[in-house]
């Protein structure tokens, strides 16, 4: 029971993540490598504000969206002046900045030690320590951001990205800014993944900067590839089917020495497999080709 | 009484001078053709005109205003818009999105807005909804209004971007090769909603990069004679066409 708790509650922060991340991915049609960081920024700001100055979650969290927002505008002034290859190259290097400052200042984060016992968040004089608590909490805060995001989604900012991603070029020669749009679109998926990254801290009470590395990045990309980008129901789909095959195959009853190279080569065949035969995702309308991108 | 004065507009790419010295005007209720031979510069000067390129020289006045160094978005928002000679529609939007999209204004385009404005969001929706569909029916895609841009036949997606400029508010209208690679059909519509444009809108000012002298002669009383980035000639469409050095450097009679 407690598994299951735990993996519905992994399930609504990558929601909040993925969810955010697909207004810049999907709508956008930029592909960010360095979602993580924001994830990871919001973890260590909410974590240290908690700490070091003994605030409690619900300030911490919102004091950390807005520095993960700040970081994200100081990132995408520069990323935003590049397309296609050499936008997804620039959120790389800073994805690989962050994850260095974050291993190496020690002083300030412990470094490779990580920063334990964080405190569980009390929510109006309640401490949340029980999964259920937990899984009712983030629920909130998920439904929240997906109702935001959702309006964002359907309102004229949203159909203005989706009509920078199908042509830059066009749309700017219709009077949309494409740096205005882009830059915001970028604050609000840094911001929000700050939040899940605020859940996550104080849900596991331990972070390290192996949390948030490439690899997470990488995957939260691959969950808007593999559920479709750009709608509602593809954010959902992808986080759903990459956080429950791998637990799905642990029950394929492999041999112990084998499974775990076995479970990731299954893993890895099934991405490939879907990306020949559904290429906009499962639940996707539209493929994101950032090639043709790069030509504007 | 002129909408856009061009002034000595010069471009050179690589050493090589694309744009020369062009000094041009366009009037409202017109259709102005501008007309050369492919490599002339027609396209590049409306590249400089949009801001997409920036000129070396020169000056940029519209309706008194100086446009010279503004960004494509913010020429889009004074007024000038541009049909595209590779059309660009945006094709995983439906015909219907396409044309709204350019309805909005870019102050509701902010993040904050539906949640601010929430109410006037709603009205602008339902008000934007009849907006479009009158477009879309003056071009005549009605009944293609929910289905996505890329399934379009060509002419069609160069209809809808033809209604993405109407809907947009657009008062200086610049179409690059509006009619090329369509068929007779097709050419005479486009045409037919030319006229209409300037005929009932005597404030819209429309210029015509144009290959096809018939398509010209239809539509256009003055046009420019592009040359090597030159301006060559400048008259009746008649007189330019008539001229026994244009009709050697383009038509080849």
């Amino acid at each position: 029971m407690n598994y299951i708790l735990h993996l519905l509650i992994m399930i609504e922060i990558y929601l909040i993540l993925a969810y955010g991340l697909n207004l810049v991915v999907g709508f956008g049609g930029l592909l960010s490598l360095c979602h993580a960081v924001f994830y990871g920024i919001g973890a260590y700001a909410s974590t240290l504000l908690m700490i070091k100055t003994g605030i409690s979650f619900l300030p911490a969290m919102l004091m950390g969206m807005a520095i993960t927002a700040l970081f994200a505008f100081l990132v995408g002034i520069p990323a935003l002046r590049f397309r296609g290859d050499h936008f997804v190259l620039v959120t790389l290097g800073f994805q690989m900045i962050v994850f260095t400052v974050l291993y190496n200042w020690v002083g300030l984060t412990r470094g490779p030690y990580g920063i334990p016992e964080i405190p569980r968040p009390g929510v109006f004089g309640y401490e949340i320590t029980s999964l259920i608590g937990y899984l009712i909490l983030v629920g909130v805060i998920l439904m929240v951001t997906i109702i935001i995001l959702f309006i964002l989604y359907k309102s004229p900012f949203g159909l203005a990205l989706k009509a920078l991603r199908d042509d830059e070029m066009a749309a700017e020669g219709l009077g949309k800014s494409p740096v205005h749009t882009f830059l915001y679109a970028f604050i609000i998926a840094g911001g929000f993944a700050s939040l899940a990254g605020s859940l996550y801290a104080t849900y596991v009470t331990y972070i390290d900067p192996t949390s948030f590395t490439l690899d997470e990045s990488i995957f939260l990309l691959s969950v808007l590839l593999v559920g479709g980008t750009g709608n509602r129901l593809g954010p959902l789909v992808g986080v759903v089917f990459m956080i429950l095959l791998p637990e799905a195959l642990r029950f394929l009853g492999l041999p112990d020495t084998v499974a775990p190279n076995v479970r990731q080569m299954i893993y890895g065949l099934t991405l490939i497999l879907l990306m020949f035969l559904r290429p906009q995702g499962i639940a996707g309308e539209y493929k994101i080709n950032h090639y043709g991108k790069a030509e504007n | 009484m002129e909408k856009l004065k061009i002034k000595n507009i010069s471009k050179a790419i690589n050493g090589l001078k694309i744009v020369d010295r062009v000094t041009a005007s366009f009037l409202p209720g017109r259709i102005t053709g501008l007309i050369g031979p492919n490599g002339a510069g027609k396209t590049t000067l409306f590249h400089i005109i949009t801001g997409e390129l920036r000129s070396d020289t020169g000056e940029i006045n519209y309706r008194g205003e100086d446009i010279t160094s503004l960004p494509p978005y913010r020429v889009a928002r004074k007024g000038i818009g541009r049909l595209f000679q590779d059309v660009r529609v945006f094709e995983n939007l439906t015909v219907s999105e396409n044309v709204v999209s350019a309805c909005y204004d870019h102050r509701v385009e902010t993040p904050w807005f539906p949640f601010l404005r929430k109410k006037r969001w709603k009205a602008l929706e339902r008000e934007l909804k009849e907006k479009s569909d009158y477009y879309i029916d003056y071009v005549g895609l009605m009944e293609m209004k929910d289905v996505p841009a890329s399934s379009l036949s060509y002419g069609q997606q160069k209809l809808l971007a033809i209604a993405r400029l109407l809907a947009g508010g657009f008062s200086l209208l610049l179409l690059d090769e509006p009619t090329a690679g369509l068929n007779p059909v097709m050419i005479k519509k486009i045409l037919n909603i030319l006229k209409r444009i300037v005929a009932e809108d005597q404030g819209k000012t429309i210029v015509l990069v144009e290959h096809d002298m018939s398509v010209v002669t239809e539509v256009a009383d003055w046009v420019y004679f592009m040359n090597e980035g030159r301006i060559a000639f400048f008259g009746r469409t008649d007189h330019v066409l008539g001229d026994k050095e244009v009709r050697e450097i383009y038509l080849g009679l």
